[in-house]
């Protein structure tokens, strides 16, 4: 040990601790290298995120010495290293511009609302991969609601009835996915990556029958925000979190539900049991089709209300392919949130704030910059990253991608 | 501590065998190895014909759409038998042969096939890797990386010998792709990256990167139109020679060979190489394959690169045959990759079955381009792309329900044999 | 005996499964109190039966009786309903979750019907485990228990839902003949409080110890129901297979040459990072067979996966013919003279999807004369599988049929075949005859003699103590990652079986 034994005990902190706060403080270290070159702090000079920086990269490599497990340790290393590269980045750059930026109440606001049809889709990815069942469809299921909740608002006079509308849209694309993997036994993938393609189709299909090619009127009902008197004259959190949208609200309340549901009910106990070990939960008399039914069939109604969020909640409109691949990120905040709906919410919200620095960029530093442009592919940059390093051998529920046969 | 003995794979409960004669599982799966087209083609049916039924719940004629995309294929060239003559290559004289070479049909038929071309290189990039049981969703992507090589050498390297010309751009575009593919398949093999996801935002990497590169400002975007979001032109020398129709409206380049010798050459790798045999193993059963000795790893990230330079090879084509420059909007709308999926899923990932899939899809696409639609049928041509989209769509979730041919014909087999379901 | 109540009987099941007929009219009896064994052989429709009494199955004929009545179980909720509890052979548990979750599973204490109650069901199962003497932590993760308490968690799980006919299929396979009998203390235990059992087993020696009536079926159909008493091991045996059987193998006495493989102070990690493999030291000579007994889980797969490059080796040296083979890869060591029968066939040693002959060249598709330069040629590849198929009489297929279409004692004979064509100085045999048929047994057992005269040096690792105690030369006792002892062929079960447990650290001098 590098730290002297008698005081770790004396704290009551055993080598594993030790270890994992290490790797913790790290990764921190890494973000805060990062931070303080960005306003309020603006540090200027480049010797900061280096500091900083580099104590987070050793602080990872003691980690791993002291027995941290592999991915905490380099991932704590590679977060000293970005947060030396884009803390140096930041010095370079001019400050008016990163003031323009780095707008926190905007910045966390846009975050916020990029990360929340992150979370409704993940939420549904969670549901269906825990009891068992991959789904890669949920880019097309946020796609439908997107669509047919803005279809619904607009036909149907009400934000309400596109919430409705969009829910079932999702809900009812997932059942044929759910169709065929589960009752004709196909594989996950290929049926997931095929109601992607239907999505597609159909609602590029109505999109054009509808709307024809002048696109989605713009004074279609909104979904309301909800201020908070107080709150929202709070400090820099106060706008964003003082005046937000329903569904955003709704989307943190679900994370919580979701949590409850799946490790303290019955029901989310079965669903778990049927997601790693199938035949034991047959044999105690659970119906693995109809949970997993049920499962897939949820998660597409989590996803589209994502989508309606999408539509009806950001831009106010619709247009063809509008998920841009967020199913897929949703995904991987699902596995680096370990199928855990908290640690998921964490994930969101990293690619959420990523999405909402990639949008703000171009603002600042001119819309010629042609490598602002660049930087609208760091969410999925990002993700790699995360996928690739961090994340790698996660585990899954066991029985996860597995059609079950019943004798 | 283990937790009792570890499970055996599935296997009826007694001592029998796992398939036997009787099983109906067994003949199909046998069928279908044998070349079987009974499922493939089923699939291709039902899919158009659930198509058929959208275009009718929308109040629109079927026969009107299907007729006007059959008539978009140009396949219908081959039965138009006649008495035509044809010039011969490199010569003067004419040869009788039993189609017109320049007929409307003609030159629809000559646009399906420079898409079959690309279908069929964006289909082995798929089904090279599913071969290795890895699902290759970055054929978009690996599209890309070879077409913006493509471009940039097809445009620069004025006054290179014509023929050295293309072969370097190939090549490279190639290697591009590759490259590219073996990001993902380093990252599958060494952290065990699962590569659906690692593949998507590949892809996403790829489509910015070329909406930087030849975006307003970008480093790659044309010299002479300042204020268009496209690339420089290939030069003349660089383009793939037209063999037949007119090169001045799109003929059918000498691209089509190239993917010809692709699925030769996919075909033979795969069944008389030492890496096909790898490949195989890894793609069938990773375990035994490492138990013998085989590299798993190393397949992995060999069977993505290997892919991935059958679509940057597309991407090629595409670029040095008949696009010549690419844009924004190009780079926007392509989807040539992902259709590609559907092509190597419905061809089973065999040689043979992804060059009659790419066929298909080529004609589907073709023929639903707009320009071909006529007004009776739908009101607005683009829809036709989108019920390609729906029909595309459809026949990746039939190919789901082989399951459901098999099903029935279990059930039809159970019944010829012993028992019922016991009242008691 | 003749007075106790019949709780339950079978008449006439039949089931039938494409191609093979599970259960032919078969009929069977329990009474109350009574431990009824079921025995026969791999494949003779003893769990088929049991599956279909459990719900698992459907019947195509014949009729279940519950006191008397006719009853219909269509799954196993419904057989749960009727008090028929199952302990399966391959544990329904799931390793992530805990005792008290996985015994509550399905019939869950709540609070206001909606929310978990933990703590009550942490009592709950505390209550069952007194009232039948079980020591059990409900919080334990069923990954971090041993095997045995597993066990008893599945039969917790069956009291839990008021069984009062329990079901154990091969109960003693993952079990050392201590923990055994634990087990037939339990069970006793159990009959006296009014449950009614059937024992699953193909042992014939637990059967005479455990059993009050036994049922032997053979091929799917009822042979006799006879009692216990004045029964014996050969009588039983010839029953179960219809004739008199070679308990041993007839084999002479081993001629040890040189020291083939050696082993030295190996340590190795398990998948969890723990030493799995602790210092082990031994070595196997030409010309004699090595056997390694020891419960499942004590390091064994570890060992063999080290030997044969499919794991790492943390510290430690092992040498096959004086060669250093520490670190080498896969193919390097297959290359260097170790042919591997794998413990999983399905798994490990087959590409099921191959044809024989590509999965007879697994080894060596990349050398001459089956390949050169990178290009296969499938005609030498044909043309090998056709002779050993013939040399080995494999049935079921020629060299171009898939291996999936073969049986499971066939596709052992095609890996076997294989090993042996690579002409290996060390034979590496784990669990060599698992699921296969009598016949099979023998062949695999009768080669195994063979390729040790032959001179090679057979390593054969097993959970059968009786296949260890009838082929080796010299049995290695592991427990815990060590090798806790060394034996003659002339060692008991008992003593074999201790040591297994960790005990006595003798080593006994060998003849």
């Amino acid at each position: 040990m590098s730290v002297a034994p008698n005081t770790l005990e004396w704290a009551g902190i055993g080598r594993a601790d030790l270890a994992r706060y290490l790797g913790w403080a790290g990764v921190g270290l890494g973000a805060l290298a990062f931070f303080l070159v960005l306003p309020p702090v603006t540090a200027r000079s480049p010797v900061v995120p280096l500091v900083v920086g580099g104590l987070g990269i050793v602080a990872g490599a003691l980690a791993l010495r002291e027995g941290a497990g592999r991915r905490l340790a380099t991932g704590a290393m590679a977060a000293g290293a970005l947060g030396i590269l884009l803390g140096w980045l930041g010095t370079r750059s001019n400050i008016e511009s990163l003031d323009q930026v780095f707008v926190w109440s905007a910045l966390i606001a846009a975050t916020l609302r990029a990360a929340t049809p992150l979370t409704f889709a993940a939420l549904g990815g969670i549901v269906s991969e825990r009891s068992g069942v991959v789904n890669i469809g949920l880019e097309g299921m946020l796609l439908m609601g997107a669509f047919f909740g803005f279809l619904g608002a607009d036909k149907l006079g009400s934000w309400w009835w596109g919430i409705l509308c969009g829910i079932v849209a999702g809900a009812a694309l997932a059942s044929v996915h759910a169709f065929i993997a589960i009752h004709l036994r196909a594989d996950q993938i290929v049926s997931g990556f095929a109601v992607n393609f239907l999505a597609l189709g159909i609602t590029g299909y109505f999109f054009i029958e509808v709307y024809t090619d002048q696109g989605t009127p713009g004074d279609v009902s909104n979904i309301p925000s909800i201020s908070i008197p107080g709150i929202r004259d709070l400090g820099f959190v106060g706008p964003a979190i003082g005046d937000m949208h329903l569904l955003i609200w709704v989307a943190l309340a679900f994370v919580v539900l979701s949590h409850l549901l799946l490790f303290h009910t019955p029901i989310g106990l079965r669903l778990r049991s049927v997601g790693e070990h199938p035949k034991a939960a047959d044999t105690v008399g659970i119906s693995v089709y109809a949970i997993r039914y049920g499962a897939v069939i949820l998660s597409g109604a989590l996803a589209g209300l994502g989508g309606v969020y999408l539509s009806n909640g950001i831009t106010h409109s619709f247009n063809e392919n509008m998920s841009a691949g967020r199913g897929f990120i949703a995904l991987a905040a699902v596995i680096f949130g370990r199928w855990r709906p908290y640690a998921a919410l964490v994930a969101c919200l990293l690619f959420g704030f990523t999405e909402a620095l990639a949008l703000r960029l171009p603002g600042a530093y001119g819309e010629d910059a042609a490598w602002t442009t660049l930087f609208r592919a760091l969410p999925y940059v990002v993700t790699l990253i995360v996928v690739a390093g961090v994340v790698g051998r996660s585990i899954p529920p066991a029985a996860v991608g597995r059609p079950y046969v019943k004798q | 501590m283990s937790t009792g003995p570890s499970e055996p794979t599935v296997q009826p409960p007694s001592e029998g065998p796992v398939v036997k004669g009787g099983g109906a599982a067994y003949r199909l799966d046998r069928w279908q190895r044998a070349g079987g087209l009974v499922a493939p083609v089923l699939t291709a049916i039902l899919a158009f014909l659930a198509g058929g039924l959208v275009v009718l719940a929308t109040g629109h004629n079927p026969i009107e759409v299907y007729k006007g995309i059959w008539n978009g294929t140009g396949l219908e060239w081959f039965y138009q038998v006649g008495s035509h003559g044809v010039g011969l290559p490199w010569s003067e004289a004419s040869v009788w042969f039993p189609w017109d070479p320049g007929s409307r049909a003609a030159e629809n038929l000559q646009q399906t096939l420079i898409l079959t071309a690309s279908l069929v290189l964006t289909g082995l990039a798929v089904a090279f890797a599913f071969r290795c049981g890895l699902f290759n969703i970055g054929g978009q992507g690996q599209y890309f990386a070879g077409a913006y090589v493509a471009i940039w050498i097809g445009s620069s390297f004025a006054g290179m010998d014509s023929l050295v010309h293309i072969v370097f751009a190939i090549v490279a575009a190639g290697l591009a792709g590759a490259a590219f593919a073996g990001i993902a398949g380093i990252l599958k093999a060494t952290v065990g990256a699962h590569e659906v996801i690692t593949t998507i935002m590949l892809n996403f990497v790829a489509l910015y990167a070329g909406l930087y590169l030849f975006g307003q400002g970008g480093p790659l975007q044309n010299k002479d139109q300042v204020f268009s979001p496209t690339s420089n032109e290939v030069l003349d020398e660089a383009r793939l020679p037209v063999f037949w129709g007119d090169p001045f409206l799109q003929g059918l380049h000498v691209g089509l060979f190239l993917a010809l010798g692709a699925l030769v050459a996919f075909w033979v790798i795969i069944n008389r190489t030492t890496l096909g045999y790898e490949v195989r193993a890894v793609g069938f059963n990773p375990e035994a394959a490492r138990y013998g000795g085989i590299s798993v790893a190393r397949n992995y990230f060999l069977a993505m690169a290997i892919a991935g330079s059958f679509a940057g090879l597309a991407g090629a084509i595409d670029m040095l045959g008949w696009r010549f420059s690419i844009g924004f909007s190009d780079i926007q709308s392509s989807t040539i990759g992902f259709v590609g999926i559907a092509v190597a899923l419905l061809g089973r990932n065999t040689a043979v079955g992804v060059g009659l899939s790419a066929l298909v899809f080529g004609a589907l696409v073709n023929g639903t381009a707009a320009r071909n639609i006529p007004v009776e049928a739908f009101d607005i041509p683009e829809q036709a792309g989108n019920l390609s989209l729906t029909i595309q769509a459809l026949v990746l979730l039939f190919i789901g329900a082989d399951i459901l041919i098999l099903y029935l014909w279990a059930k039809t087999g159970q019944r010829i044999g012993v028992g019922r379901r016991s009242p008691a | 005996m003749s007075e106790r109540p019949v709780v339950l009987e079978l008449r006439g099941i039949t089931k039938q499964f494409p191609g093979v007929l599970a259960n032919d009219r078969v009929s069977l009896d329990l009474r109350r109190g009574e431990v009824h064994a079921l025995l026969g052989e791999n494949g003779a429709g003893k769990s088929t039966l049991m599956s279909i009494l459990y719900g698992l199955y459907h019947p195509d004929e014949g009729e279940i009786l519950i006191n008397g009545e006719p009853v219909r179980i269509s799954s196993p909720k419904e057989a749960i309903e009727r008090g028929i509890g199952m302990v399966h052979q391959h544990f329904m548990l799931i390793p992530v979750m805990t005792v008290a979750e996985n015994i509550v599973l399905a019939e869950e204490p709540t609070k206001a019907g909606v929310v978990l109650d933990f703590a009550t069901a942490r009592r709950r199962v505390e209550d069952i485990a007194a009232q039948f003497n079980f020591a059990i932590d409900p919080q334990a993760r069923i990954e971090n228990i041993t095997v045995g308490q597993q066990q008893r968690v599945e039969i917790l799980k069956a009291l839990y839902r008021r069984a009062d006919i329990l079901i154990l299929d091969e109960p003693t396979a993952v079990l050392t003949p201590q923990e055994a009998q634990e087990l037939f203390a339990i069970l006793k235990n159990l009959t006296r409080e009014g449950m009614s059992i059937i024992f699953i087993t193909h042992k014939l020696n637990e059967v005479l110890e455990i059993a009050d009536r036994i049922t032997v079926l053979r091929r799917g159909k009822r042979i006799d129901t006879l009692p216990a008493a004045g029964a014996t091991e050969a009588s039983l045996a010839s029953l179960m297979v219809g004739r008199d059987v070679l308990l041993r193998v007839d084999k002479t006495p081993a001629k040890p040459g040189d020291a083939l493989l050696q082993v030295e102070d190996l340590h190795v990690l398990d998948d969890r990072e723990l030493e799995a493999v602790r210092g082990v030291t031994f070595e196997v000579k030409a010309g004699e067979i090595v056997g390694i007994a020891g419960v499942d889980g004590n390091g064994q797969s570890e060992l063999i996966e080290a030997l044969t490059g499919l794991r790492p080796i943390a510290s430690g040296e092992f040498r096959v013919d004086e060669r250093r083979l520490t670190g080498a890869s896969t193919h390097r060591i297959l290359d260097s003279g170790i042919g591997h029968i794998p413990e999983d066939r399905q798994r490990r040693g087959l590409v099921l999807e191959f044809s024989l002959a590509e999965n007879i060249a697994l080894h060596d598709f990349d050398r001459p004369p089956n390949s050169r330069l990178g290009w296969l040629r499938p005609r030498y590849l044909v043309e090998r599988a056709k002779r050993l198929l013939r040399a080995f009489d494999v049935r079921g297929g020629g060299p171009q049929t898939p291996a999936r279409a073969l049986s499971g004692g066939n596709q052992q004979k095609v890996v076997v075949a294989r090993e042996v064509e690579n002409d290996p100085r060390v034979l590496i045999a784990a669990q060599p005859t698992r699921g296969l048929d009598v016949g099979a047994i023998e062949f695999v057992h009768r080669r195994l003699v063979e390729e040790r005269d032959e001179g090679r040096a057979v390593l054969l690792v097993s959970l059968e103590l009786d296949e260890i105690l009838s082929l080796s030369d010299r049995i290695l006792v592991m427990y815990e990652g060590d090798v806790v002892g060394e034996y003659g062929p002339d060692v008991t079960e008992d003593e074999l079986g201790i040591a297994m447990l960790g005990g006595t650290r003798e080593t006994e001098a060998v003849a």
